[in-house]
């Protein structure tokens, strides 16, 4: 039997843990804004109009949409290194001592981890949401389409934790780990919406990227915020992949954490 | 004697890198997606005016692997000082500046060594779809010139490395400085949308960027679409003996603690 006190306690754990990287998350929001100001208004002036149209209007909002949900996907996956440093310093084994049991820590984990990245996220998120709002004052916004695109982003969020807990606890290694997210990081954002559209990617991509987690989060983000294109995945699609992507990780991430988490053997 | 001491501890770097094959693996599959998705996409999205961006950026592709090749040693050094193996490195007889410069030097030729099969890859494309082959001297002169960007990265990694001890720190300002780097230069667009979407300020950062001058030496090589201009291998050299000082005195001094 799960107890939601003891999960709420994990979460909370990780959430007060995340404060504590002041450096990184100012880093991270340098990243965001280098990303916004520099390579998305400079390639928006390189494309072609009819692209320009096909995004809703403004590339740029459709670039800055998508790269909110890198960032969301970036941050989250943050919980891995997280469990990497624990494992470096000791702190594993103590997590281990408490009166929780392995399934209330890691979904304490993955929510604390989804949670900590939505909650960081979201100043930059209402900055996007302002800049597609302000460049086309015409778009209309259903409070409830922002509210279901928000509830499925929080839902992406604990999967993308769960994900990280998932590789962090098979690979225990924390250079291989590095290595393989980075590596998971260029595919993933590349071979997903959130740079691009699926019309202009080609076939072969683009059958790999409408099965992409982030192209549900990033669509359904853009969905959300109005911005109207008839290139954006089907709401009722993105969601379901979002709950598939969801279930799926949170419940390896507690059958890999239950069985392989004690025994050391950390790199 | 100095350079026996530089060359055993270049010859461990070396060793070391190539058993990070994971790493290298990595590295590939990020460049290579940088070209073969990213850029691929893009050519279907961008202005036909502007030329074919795939072309335009495959030479930005040996900059992007040089950079994240000769930004590893910054990564091992990070590692070494957490796990005081710094201490170690000290015991041996060879002198700080000997062993500071041999890890700047080894860092630079990792970069060069990685970087080889990307220029290589680019020659492949500019060849094919501009039908341009540069000569040997022509091969040289960009060989030279990413060496000098190598060095020069290889001495900022460095010096991020030493001045944390954190890993996520490290990963985390690695991730800005290349996004600060890459995305104010000429790798990812040409300097003209620069000038025409930024501030004065940031289009002459983009212009005297290293990474800027780097990739547009090897374009005017490799397409042939731009004349150098004098300032490009000076800011190069510039660049270098800065970054690898910086490193120099700050290895040498977390070294000393």
């Amino acid at each position: 039997m799960i107890s939601l006190r003891n999960v709420w306690v994990v979460a909370e754990r990780d959430l007060r843990t995340f404060l504590n990287y002041k450096h990184v998350l100012i880093m991270r929001a340098l990243w965001f804004l280098a990303q916004i100001a520099l390579f998305g208004l400079v390639v928006n002036k390189m494309l072609r109009p009819d692209v320009q149209e096909a995004v809703g209007g403004s590339y740029f909002s459709f670039y800055a949409a998508g790269i909110i949900i890198s960032l969301l996907y970036s941050t989250s996956v943050f919980i891995g290194y997280d469990i990497y440093e624990e494992a470096d310093h000791g702190v594993i084994e103590y997590l281990l001592s408490l009166p929780v049991s392995r399934k209330e820590l890691v979904l304490g984990r993955s929510i604390g981890g989804g949670l900590r990245s939505f909650l960081y996220v979201s100043p930059m998120l209402m900055v996007v949401l302002y800049l597609i709002w302000s460049s086309n004052p015409q778009s209309f916004v259903s409070p409830l389409q922002l509210f279901i695109a928000f509830l499925a982003l929080f839902l992406f969020t604990f999967g993308v934790s769960g994900f990280s807990i998932t590789l962090a606890v098979s690979i225990k290694s924390s250079d291989k780990f590095d290595i393989f997210l980075g590596m998971i990081n260029a595919l993933i954002v590349r071979l997903s919406t959130t740079l691009y559209p699926l019309v202009y990617m080609p076939s072969y991509y683009a059958g790999i990227a409408q099965f992409n987690p982030l192209t549900f989060a990033a669509d359904l983000f853009r969905w959300g915020a109005g911005l109207e294109s008839a290139v954006l995945t089907a709401p009722a699609i993105a969601i379901f992949g979002i709950i598939s992507f969801f279930s799926l990780f949170t419940f390896l991430g507690i059958f890999l954490h239950e069985r392989v988490l004690e025994g050391g053997s950390w790199q | 004697m100095a350079v026996k001491a530089i060359l055993y501890i270049m010859e461990r770097d070396l060793r070391y890198f190539f058993r990070y094959k994971w790493w290298l693996a990595g590295m590939v599959s990020m460049n290579l997606a940088d070209l073969f998705i990213m850029a691929v996409v893009y050519t279907r999205m961008v202005d036909p005016k502007i030329g074919n961006y795939f072309l335009f950026f495959s030479p930005g592709i040996t900059i992007t692997a040089l950079f994240a090749a000769a930004f590893m040693i910054g990564r091992e050094i990070n590692r070494e000082i957490r796990r005081e193996i710094s201490h170690y490195m000290l015991s041996l007889p060879i002198k700080r500046w000997e062993l500071a410069f041999g890890r700047v030097l080894a860092g630079a030729v990792r970069g060069i060594i990685y970087m080889i099969p990307l220029l290589l890859t680019t020659l492949a494309v500019t060849a094919l779809l501009a039908g341009n082959v540069p000569s040997a001297l022509e091969i040289l002169t960009i060989i030279l010139a990413l060496f000098l960007i190598s060095i020069g990265t290889s001495g900022l990694s460095i010096t991020i490395a030493v001045s944390t001890t954190s890993f996520e720190k490290y990963v985390t300002t690695r991730g800005v400085v290349y996004y600060v780097l890459f995305f104010c230069s000429t790798v990812f667009y040409p300097l003209k949308f620069i000038e025409s979407v930024m501030p004065q300020a940031f289009a002459l950062i983009a212009k005297y960027n290293p990474l800027s001058c780097g990739a547009d030496l090897a374009r005017s090589f490799l397409l042939r679409n731009q004349s150098i201009e004098l300032f490009m291998p000076l800011d190069l050299m510039v660049f270098a003996l800065i970054f690898a000082s910086a490193a120099l005195f700050a290895y040498m001094k977390i070294m000393q603690k």
